[in-house]
């Protein structure tokens, strides 16, 4: 009995499942967010998951989508969108401004909502000087002359309506757009939202 | 705790690889036998990497099953069978991170734990007047949300649904729908609409009114 244990404490057998364990550990991430990736639908720099949290997924997706988007809505009862990047390609960030123009009729297709958020890049919001970190359809948005509506996302107060502005964090930041009971065309990807377009001074 | 590891999880994974490397280079240096050590890391990785794949969805609702029933949403624990509302929306002070820290402030969170095993639980939705609300039901075993009651399923009318394990034989209520959970825990979590700061009192007051009972 004693030989055994001593046998085991030498042989590796203990740092073996240890290692092994982590290997696995970091295998299955890197596989889940490989799949979560997959799942993602990407336009305009906005992405979405359309798949999560319906019944009937295989394992490898239901697992990745678990622990991409853990306990979200499916997609019919509320469209998420996220950006972390602008029309260009670039990496959203706060020293710099942006416009998010939805032309007419365009503004998130839905029966409850649509409001528009900006976090830091793990998904928290950012405490700032105008104490609210949202933009959405409750405030009476001014539309352009030509029936568009334009969110100004930058850090400070911008020159027009100050409900069309979002401030935004100091540093890289992320956009989350929500549609609660999207509409249809949402949930058959027809509808697109617009690309976030950096204004330069 | 949650956000540092996020943060800094790549740092944490490269000092982890690197105390391995020095474990595995010193049984080779002090002239120790490697093979033990390799087929047991190569068993464990291949039959772990496939566990954690199948567990990952039980242990990310599991995560909310021991939140919910050990913390709470800021009320305090909160037992099973029964439903907690969080009495405010997610503001920017939020960032101390909120078990549901989804950074919206559109609706109240309800939350709580179902345990089916001593039998069905009747969830009471109170008259909404065409407010937005929906109830998720999320299985534990797969993280699929198997039903809703709520505006896009069942209107905004008051109402009581009866949920039920799988395998359950009884009868319920004329006129009571049934819906059937496909084991006997799941998490539920609601979702009540609040359109600003001056609609939360009645936005509150409504997600209180969600509540369980058993059938």
């Amino acid at each position: 009995m004693g030989s055994g244990l001593g046998w085991v404490a030498h042989s590796g057998i203990v740092q073996g499942v240890i290692i092994g364990g982590v290997f696995a550990f970091l295998t299955a991430t890197l596989v889940l967010n490989l799949v979560a990736r997959s799942q993602t639908v990407t336009v305009n720099g906005w992405s979405s998951v359309p798949r999560v949290g319906q019944p009937g997924l295989g394992i490898l997706t239901r697992s990745a989508l678990a622990k991409a988007l853990p306990a979200v809505n499916v997609f019919e009862e509320a469209a998420y969108w996220t950006a972390t990047k602008d029309a260009a390609g670039r990496p959203l960030r706060g020293d710099r401004s942006y416009v998010l123009r939805f032309p007419p009729g365009q503004q998130p297709p839905n029966g409850a909502f649509w409001s528009l958020s900006a976090t830091d890049l793990v998904g928290y919001m950012v405490r700032n000087d105008a104490g609210r970190s949202t933009v959405d359809d409750r405030a009476p948005l001014v539309a352009n002359a030509d029936g568009s509506v334009d969110i100004r996302l930058q850090r400070t107060a911008p020159d027009g309506p100050a409900q069309n502005w979002l401030p935004t964090p100091a540093g890289p930041f992320k956009l989350m757009l929500r549609a609660y009971l999207p509409g249809a065309t949402v949930v058959d990807g027809g509808y697109r939202v617009p690309a976030v377009e950096e204004v330069r001074a | 705790m949650n956000r540092l590891i996020l943060k800094y999880a790549t740092p944490i994974t490269v000092v982890i690889l690197a105390v391995f490397a020095w474990v595995v280079y010193s049984r080779i240096a002090s002239g120790s036998g490697i093979l033990v050590l390799a087929v047991t890391a190569v068993i464990v990785w291949v039959l772990g990497t496939a566990a954690f794949i199948w567990f990952w969805p039980r242990m990310i609702v599991g995560g909310f099953k021991r939140a919910i029933l050990a913390r709470g949403l800021g009320g305090g624990p909160i037992p099973v069978n029964t439903l907690y509302a969080e009495p405010s929306s997610s503001s920017s002070s939020a960032s101390t991170g909120s078990l549901l820290a989804t950074g919206t402030d559109d609706v109240l969170y309800v939350g709580g734990w179902l345990d089916l095993s001593a039998g069905p639980q009747v969830l009471h939705v109170p008259e909404m007047a065409g407010r937005y609300y929906s109830v998720q039901l999320t299985d534990p075993t797969t993280s699929a949300n198997f039903a809703y009651v709520g505006t896009r399923t069942t209107g905004t009318a008051a109402g009581e649904f009866a949920i039920a394990a799988r395998g359950w034989r009884g009868d319920v209520p004329p006129g009571m729908p049934l819906i059937t959970a496909p084991g006997r825990g799941a998490l539920l979590i609601g979702r009540v609409f609040v359109a600003d700061e001056a609609d939360q009192p009645a936005a509150y007051a409504l997600a209180q009114q969600l509540s369980l009972s058993p059938l």
